[in-house]
C-alpha cells in the first residue's frame, strides 16, 4: 500500500488538471452570481422576466443554483482535491493525463448541458438535481472516473497516513454518488427523449429528495469544503491543524449525523411524524460536530493570528470557518418544529442558504484560491494584496446586507402569514406579504452585486498574478518557482 | 483510540468501507420504512391518476419550474388551514411522478386552488398575472398559450408512469389521445372521460387543437378537488 | 508506435461515447436530446483529436532530442 523508502526521483504533480479546474471554478463563479443577481432584480421587478419563456425566474434559478453549487463549487472541488490529494500523498495523480482530463471535460460538458436544458425547458423539478435523466447518467460516468483517480492515488501514496483532508473529500465522493444514483433514479419516456418520471411518488418521493438535498448540502458543500478547509488553512499559517482527536470525533459524528437530517425539510407535512421528529432530532445533534470542525479550523491560528493581516488567503479562509458555525448553528434552530412553522417556505430559508454558500463554500474557495493560484503559475505573491482585502471587505459586507434582508423578509412574511385581526379572521392576503418584502428584496439585491463586484475584483487579481507583474508590497527576495513540467513518474 | 483509527488511516480501502457504511445507515432508517409501513400513505376515496391533459399540464408545471415559487402542501397548521383549507393528506400527491411539494412561497400555494377561480381568470393571470394581482412577482406565461400541445407521446408517458407505480388500465391508455382533446373541446361529449377521470374540469381549448394553457389550466383546476371533505366518512377516518 | 495504455482506453471510451451521442440525436424525440447528442459526438472528436495531436507531439519532441543528441 504505502512505500516506506522515498522515491528515487521528485514527484511531478499533475497541476495541469489542477489549473483548468481552478480556472474554470473563478469563471463559473462569476456566471453563477451574474445570474443570481439577475434573478434579485427579477424578484424586486418583475418585468425583468421580459415574457420570455428562456429568460424568466422559473427556468433560470436553476441555472444559478447548478451554476453556483456544481459548477463554482464543483470545480474547486476537483482542483483542490486534486491538488490536495497529490501532495498529501506525495504521488502523481493515478490514471494518466487523458484520464484526469476527460474528467475535466465531461464534468465541464455536465454544466453546459445542464444550463441549456433548464433554459429550453427540461427539468425534473429536483431541487439540485434538475437536470434530464441522461445527462445524470453522464455525470455517474465522470464521477465513476474522479473516484478511481482520487482513491487510485490515495492507493500508490508514498506516506504512510492518509491526512485528514482526504477522508473529508472522499466520503463526499462515495455519499455524492449514491444520493445521486438513489435521487435520480427515473424512467425516462423513450431512451430518445429528455423526459422521464420518477421511480417514487408523493411523499416518499418527497423523503429520498431531501434526504438527498440536505446531503448535498451536507456533502458537497460541506464535506468537500472541509476537506478543503483542513489542508489550506494549515497551510497558510504554516501550523497544524490544532487537535488530531477532534478531527476524528469531527469526521466520524458529522457523516454518520449529518445524513439523517433530510426530513427537516419537511416538518409539518404530510411525512410521518417519527420521520420528522427523527430528522429535527438529529439536525440539533448535528451542531455538535459542525462546531468541532469550525473549533479545530479556527483554534488551528493560535499563535498565528498576526497572520490574519498580512495573508488575504487566511482572511478570507477564518472567516468562511466563522460563517460555517453561524449558519451550523442556525440550521438546528430551524429544525426546531416550532421555529420552522414559522420560517419554512419563507425567505428565512433563502437567508440560511446564502449566508452558508456565500459565507461559508465562496470564502473558503477564495481563500484556497488566493493560496493556489500564485503557486500554479509559479509567482510568489499575488499581484494585489490590496485588491484582495478590497474584495474581501466588499464581499463580507455584501454578505451581511444579503443575510439581514432575508431574515427580516423572512420573518415578515412568517408572521404576516400567521397573524390575525380582532375579529378573529386572518389579517394579511397573501400577497400583502409580498407587497411587504419588496424593499428587502432591493437590499438583497444591493449586497448580491456586491459579492460580484468582489468576484470581478478576484478575477482581475488572478489574472495578472498569472501573466506575472507584482505591485504593491515588495516581493521577498526569492527565486521563482520553476513552472511544473508534466513529465510521466519512473515507474508509473 | 488513536491507535485503532490509525488502521484506517493507513488503508485507503478499509476507510472507503468504513465511511460509505457510515453514510449508509441513516438514509436506510428513515426512507425503508416509508414503504414498507402500510400506514404513511393511507388510501383515500376519491384520489385517482391524472387524465391525459391533466397529466401533460402537469408536465408543463414540472418543467417550468412552478414549483419554485409555488407549494402544493397546506401543513397541519390552524392559520395555513383556514387560508388554503384541508391540510395535505399523504394520498393526494401519491400519483404524482415527482413530488410537487415545493420548498418557497413567493406565490401562494395551490394544493386546493382548484374551483376557486375560473378557467378564465387562470388564462388572463397566466398571461399576465399583474393584470389580476398588482404586486404579483410572477412571470408572465403568455407564451404558453402560442405552443400547440405536443400530444403523439402521451400513451408512451402512461405507460412509463403505469411502470413506475400509477394504476392507469389498458382502457385509459388506449383511449389517450381521444380523452386528451375531450377535456379541451366543450363542444365534445365527455362522459366517457368523466366515468374514467371523475372531476375532471373541460377548457375551452382552442381552434387549431389544445396549447399547453389550455393543459395547464385544466391541471391546476384540478388540484385539491378529488378528497370528499365535506363527506363525514372521510372526515372521521382522518380523526383516527 | 509507443501509445500509453491509459490514453487509449480513454480514447476508446470517447469513441463509445461520440457513437452513442450520434445515434441519441439521430433518433432524438426533442431538441434537448438532439443537442446533446450532437454536442457529444463534436466532444468526443474535439477530445480524440486533442489526445492523437498530443501523442504526435511527444514523438517529435522525442525525436528532436535524439537528433540534438547525436550532434553534441
Amino acid at each position: 500500500m504505502s512505500d516506506a523508502a522515498l522515491p528515487a526521483a521528485p514527484v511531478v504533480y499533475n497541476d495541469d488538471v489542477v489549473r483548468k479546474f481552478m480556472v474554470a471554478s473563478l469563471f463559473w463563479a462569476i456566471v453563477a452570481f451574474l445570474v443570481g443577481v439577475y434573478l434579485a432584480t427579477e424578484l424586486s421587478w418583475p418585468a425583468f422576466n421580459l415574457g420570455l419563456p428562456w429568460t424568466n425566474f422559473g427556468r433560470l434559478r436553476p441555472v444559478h443554483t447548478s451554476a453556483a453549487i456544481f459548477a463554482f463549487g464543483g470545480s474547486a472541488l476537483f482542483g483542490t482535491s486534486f491538488y490536495v490529494v497529490q501532495r498529501t500523498c506525495r504521488a502523481r495523480l493515478w490514471g494518466g493525463d487523458a484520464l484526469a482530463n476527460l474528467i475535466f471535460w465531461g464534468y465541464q460538458f455536465f454544466i453546459v448541458m445542464a444550463a441549456l436544458s433548464y433554459v429550453m425547458g427540461f427539468s425534473k423539478s429536483r431541487e439540485y438535481a434538475e437536470p434530464p435523466w441522461h445527462i445524470d447518467l453522464w455525470l455517474t460516468i465522470v464521477w465513476v472516473a474522479y473516484a478511481a483517480v482520487f482513491v487510485g492515488t490515495l492507493i500508490k501514496r508514498r506516506e504512510p497516513h492518509i491526512y485528514v483532508a482526504n477522508w473529508f473529500y472522499l466520503s463526499f465522493i462515495l455519499t455524492i454518488a449514491v444520493l445521486h444514483i438513489v435521487n435520480n433514479l427515473t424512467w425516462p419516456i423513450s431512451v430518445y427523449s429528455a423526459s422521464s418520471y420518477s421511480f417514487f411518488s408523493g411523499v416518499q418521493d418527497a423523503l429520498v429528495q431531501w434526504w438527498y438535498g440536505h446531503n448535498a448540502v451536507g456533502f458537497f458543500l460541506t464535506a468537500g469544503f472541509l476537506g478543503m478547509m483542513y489542508y489550506f488553512i494549515p497551510k497558510a499559517a504554516n501550523r497544524p491543524i490544532y487537535s488530531y482527536r477532534l478531527s476524528i470525533v469531527h469526521f466520524w459524528s458529522l457523516i454518520f449525523i449529518y445524513i439523517w437530517a433530510g426530513p427537516h425539510h419537511l416538518l409539518w407535512t404530510a411525512l410521518p411524524d417519527w420521520t420528522q421528529t427523527l430528522g429535527m432530532v438529529f439536525s440539533i445533534m448535528l451542531w455538535m460536530p459542525s462546531w468541532g470542525g469550525m473549533i479545530n479550523g479556527i483554534m488551528t491560528l493560535s499563535g498565528a493570528w498576526d497572520k490574519l493581516r498580512t495573508e488575504p488567503s487566511l482572511r478570507f479562509l477564518v472567516t468562511s470557518v466563522g460563517f460555517y458555525g453561524m449558519s451550523t448553528f442556525e440550521g438546528p434552530v430551524m429544525s426546531v418544529r416550532d421555529v420552522n412553522a414559522l420560517s419554512h417556505y419563507t425567505d428565512w430559508g433563502i437567508g440560511h442558504v446564502h449566508s452558508g454558500s456565500l459565507g461559508w463554500v465562496a470564502f473558503v474557495s477564495f481563500g484556497a484560491m488566493y493560496y493556489v493560484f500564485p503557486r500554479l503559475w509559479g509567482r510568489t505573491t499575488l499581484y494585489s494584496t490590496r485588491l484582495a482585502a478590497w474584495h474581501f471587505w466588499i464581499a463580507t459586507l455584501g454578505i451581511v446586507f444579503y443575510i439581514v434582508s432575508m431574515w427580516v423578509a423572512g420573518i415578515t412574511e412568517g408572521l404576516m402569514w400567521r397573524a390575525y385581526d380582532q375579529y378573529g379572521f386572518l389579517q394579511y392576503s397573501f400577497i400583502e406579504s409580498i407587497a411587504a418584502v419588496h424593499p428587502y428584496f432591493v437590499i438583497r439585491l444591493m449586497g448580491g452585486l456586491m459579492f460580484l463586484i468582489g468576484g470581478l475584483l478576484m478575477v482581475y487579481n488572478i489574472y495578472r498574478t498569472a501573466r506575472g507583474t507584482v505591485v504593491g508590497t515588495p516581493a521577498p527576495a526569492l527565486p521563482a518557482v520553476a513552472h511544473p513540467v508534466e513529465l510521466a513518474v519512473a515507474g508509473e | 483510540m488513536q491507535l485503532r483509527h490509525e488502521i484506517l488511516e493507513k488503508n485507503a480501502i478499509l476507510l472507503l468501507i468504513a465511511s460509505l457504511f457510515v453514510v449508509l445507515v441513516g438514509g436506510i432508517v428513515e426512507i425503508v420504512p416509508l414503504f414498507t409501513i402500510e400506514t404513511t400513505v393511507e388510501p383515500v376515496q376519491g384520489v385517482r391518476p391524472y387524465s391525459p391533459l391533466e397529466l401533460r399540464g402537469r408536465d408543463i408545471y414540472v418543467r417550468e419550474g412552478c414549483y419554485l415559487c409555488h407549494s402544493q402542501q397546506i401543513r397541519t397548521l390552524r392559520d395555513e388551514v383556514e387560508r388554503y383549507g384541508h391540510y395535505s393528506l399523504a394520498a393526494e400527491s401519491m400519483y404524482d411522478h415527482p413530488f410537487q411539494w415545493g420548498s418557497k412561497r413567493i406565490g401562494p400555494d395551490l394544493a386546493r386552488v382548484g374551483g376557486k377561480y375560473s378557467n378564465d381568470w387562470h388564462y388572463a393571470h397566466l398571461a399576465n398575472p399583474q393584470e389580476m394581482v398588482p404586486e404579483s412577482l410572477m412571470p408572465h406565461y403568455a407564451f404558453l398559450a402560442q405552443n400547440k400541445l405536443e400530444t403523439d407521446d402521451i400513451a408512451d408517458r402512461m405507460r412509463t408512469l403505469r411502470k413506475v407505480g400509477v394504476p392507469y388500465t389498458d382502457e385509459e391508455i388506449a383511449n389517450a389521445r381521444a380523452d386528451l382533446l375531450a377535456q379541451a373541446d366543450p363542444t365534445a361529449d365527455a362522459s366517457a372521460l368523466l366515468k374514467r377521470y371523475p372531476k375532471a374540469n373541460v377548457v375551452p381549448g382552442s381552434p387549431d387543437g389544445p396549447t399547453e394553457m389550455d393543459a395547464l389550466v385544466a391541471y391546476l383546476q384540478m388540484l385539491g378537488t378529488l378528497v370528499n371533505f365535506a363527506d363525514p366518512a372521510t372526515e372521521k377516518r382522518l380523526q383516527q | 508506435m509507443d501509445i500509453k495504455p491509459s490514453d487509449l482506453a480513454v480514447g476508446l471510451m470517447w469513441v463509445v461515447f461520440g457513437l452513442a451521442g450520434l445515434f441519441l440525436a439521430a433518433g432524438a424525440r426533442d431538441n434537448e436530446m438532439y443537442v446533446f447528442g450532437l454536442s457529444l459526438a463534436g466532444l468526443a472528436v474535439a477530445f480524440d483529436a486533442g489526445l492523437i495531436r498530443r501523442h504526435f507531439n511527444e514523438v517529435d519532441a522525442a525525436a528532436a532530442r535524439a537528433r540534438a543528441a547525436r550532434h553534441v
